[in-house]
């Protein structure tokens, strides 16, 4: 590894200053646990590294006055998996957040980080795309924010400008009557996903389906969301006869890749049955809690 | 370019000038000379150099000594003394679950994290909390009797 310059300024301000001097040699340091093996391994020189850590405020998790949450990007999975409202109002995350490597890597891991690092298969991205989660995003030029579904370009790839710094990642109110399931299909449990589906559920009185989003990892250049799952699923029980034309959807619109953990055409495969494991197991958990007889 | 770094290292005060791009691990080992920490992967893969930074897991292959500046490191030397070993080393020494004992200095800062949050964790929050320790040698089983034990010997050093 090269040796570099590192700094740990304690505003967002001074951060963004500190990047402009060199936008080509510097990065923003978050936990590291990917950054890491890209300054081992990574062919660009670096030679300016900025630890976003000293800055306060970054890793908190905040209410918001619409009952919305806003966590900070800088927050670490461990603390993301074991907070109260996360784990009972946004489920699917908490469980995202729980299957990030082993438990050194989730006290270090950030959730901005992930984000950041633009892996199609990051396993918190796809919950908070089917959260229709927003990414907070600061720069010299102002602020602005995005939904989380279009940060990414491409593999390792994001939207954001030279510098911009993602301070917060905010999740709109929870919806009524609703569930949310993540699930995930890995070689072996330490391994990064093959293929990774979630999805949010709300009902209308009646029991039917209200609101349903659906989000897939690894099964194209960027996580995806599917947005016929919620057409085709409005105002129904979520029947097989709905979900069959969910998985048709999604085995038409993923453009998986073939690589050592697995074929183009298992993932294609797969991606259907996740897709309908996921949205049949957040039916089924909505359902039930809310009472709603059919 | 040398910067400058003190932190606190099993209760001592640990300082050194040290380049941007030396790991926690490096500076633990080759600075500071403890060398229970162990050099494995270096990838965040198998847990041999878990220490505990304020208190939490970490793996010091992945991060820079200078992330830790003014903070408390603790590693295997700073749980205990072969005279004075912490209820988590004698627990290991006594259910024998060690055989090479590499991995050993990570599974005793897992324990002593998981211990703290959780003092009467069930056998799967065991399992989950060594997760990212790997063992070639003991296939696990003495490992987690020997975490069952120290939760054991935690408690009735309190009553
Ligand atoms: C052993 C191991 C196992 C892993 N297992 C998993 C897994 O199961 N699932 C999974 O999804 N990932 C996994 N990862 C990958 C990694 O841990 C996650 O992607 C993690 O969330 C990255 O966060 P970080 O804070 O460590 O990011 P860093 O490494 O600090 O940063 C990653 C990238 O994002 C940029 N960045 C970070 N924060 C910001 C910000 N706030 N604004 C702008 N840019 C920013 C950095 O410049 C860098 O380019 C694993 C990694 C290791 C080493
Ligand atoms: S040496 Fe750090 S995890 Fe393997
Ligand atoms: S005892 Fe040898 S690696 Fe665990």
């Amino acid at each position: 590894m090269q040796d570099f310059a590192y700094h740990a300024p304690p505003t967002v301000a001074e951060a963004i200053a500190l990047f402009a001097a060199d936008p080509e040699g510097s990065r923003y340091l978050a936990g590291g646990t990917d950054l890491f093996l890209a300054l081992e391994h990574g062919s660009s020189a670096v030679r300016s590294v900025i630890d976003l850590k000293a800055i306060p405020g970054l890793d908190g998790i905040a209410v918001q006055p619409d009952g919305g949450h806003r966590l900070g990007a800088l927050l670490p999975m461990d603390d993301l998996m074991r907070d109260r409202a996360i784990r009972t109002n946004y489920r699917a995350l908490a469980e995202s957040a729980e299957v990030v490597g082993g438990p050194p890597i989730r006290n270090r891991a950030t959730l901005g980080g992930n984000l950041c690092n633009a892996s199609p298969a990051a396993d918190t991205a796809v919950p908070l795309v089917a959260f229709m989660a927003m990414a907070v995003l600061s720069s010299a030029s102002g602020g602005r924010a995005i939904p989380v579904v279009r940060l990414w370009e491409a593999p390792g790839r994001t939207v954001l400008r030279p510098g911009e710094l993602m301070t917060a990642i905010e999740l709109p109110p929870p919806l009524p009557a609703s569930a949310s399931t993540f699930e995930r299909l890995t070689r072996s449990a330490m391994d990064i996903a093959l293929l990774s589906a979630s999805a949010v559920i709300s009902l209308n009185d009646d029991g039917t389906c209200r609101l349903v989003t659906l989000a897939l990892g690894a099964v194209a250049p960027t996580v995806i969301s599917i947005p016929e799952a919620g057409e085709v699923l409005r105002d129904t029980n979520c029947d097989d006869a709905a979900l069959a034309r969910v998985v048709k959807a999604v085995i038409e619109t993923v453009r998986p890749i073939d690589d050592i953990r697995a074929s183009a055409e298992y993932r294609r495969e797969m991606a259907g049955v996740l897709a309908k494991r996921a949205l049949a197991r957040a039916y089924a958990i909505a359902i039930e809690p809310a009472g709603i007889t059919r | 370019m040398k910067h400058p770094l003190s932190l606190n290292l099993n209760g001592d005060m640990a300082e050194n000038l040290v380049e941007a791009r030396t790991s926690l691990l490096t500076f633990i080992r080759e600075s500071a000379g403890l060398t229970g920490t162990k050099r494995g992967c270096e990838e965040g893969e198998c847990g041999g150099c878990a220490v505990l930074l304020d208190g939490r897991l970490v793996d010091s292959c992945l991060i820079l000594a200078l992330e830790a500046q003014g903070k408390t490191v603790t590693t295997v030397e700073g749980l205990g003394d072969p005279h004075h070993l912490s209820p988590v080393q004698s627990a290991f020494a006594e259910s024998g679950a060690s055989q090479c004992g590499f991995c050993i200095p990570g599974m005793l800062l897992a324990t002593t994290a998981l211990l703290d949050r959780e003092p009467d964790p069930d056998e799967a929050s065991i399992r989950e909390a060594i997760s990212g320790n790997l063992c070639r040698c003991t296939g696990y089983t003495r490992i987690v009797k020997a975490i069952q034990l120290a939760a054991k010997l935690k408690h009735d050093g309190q009553n």
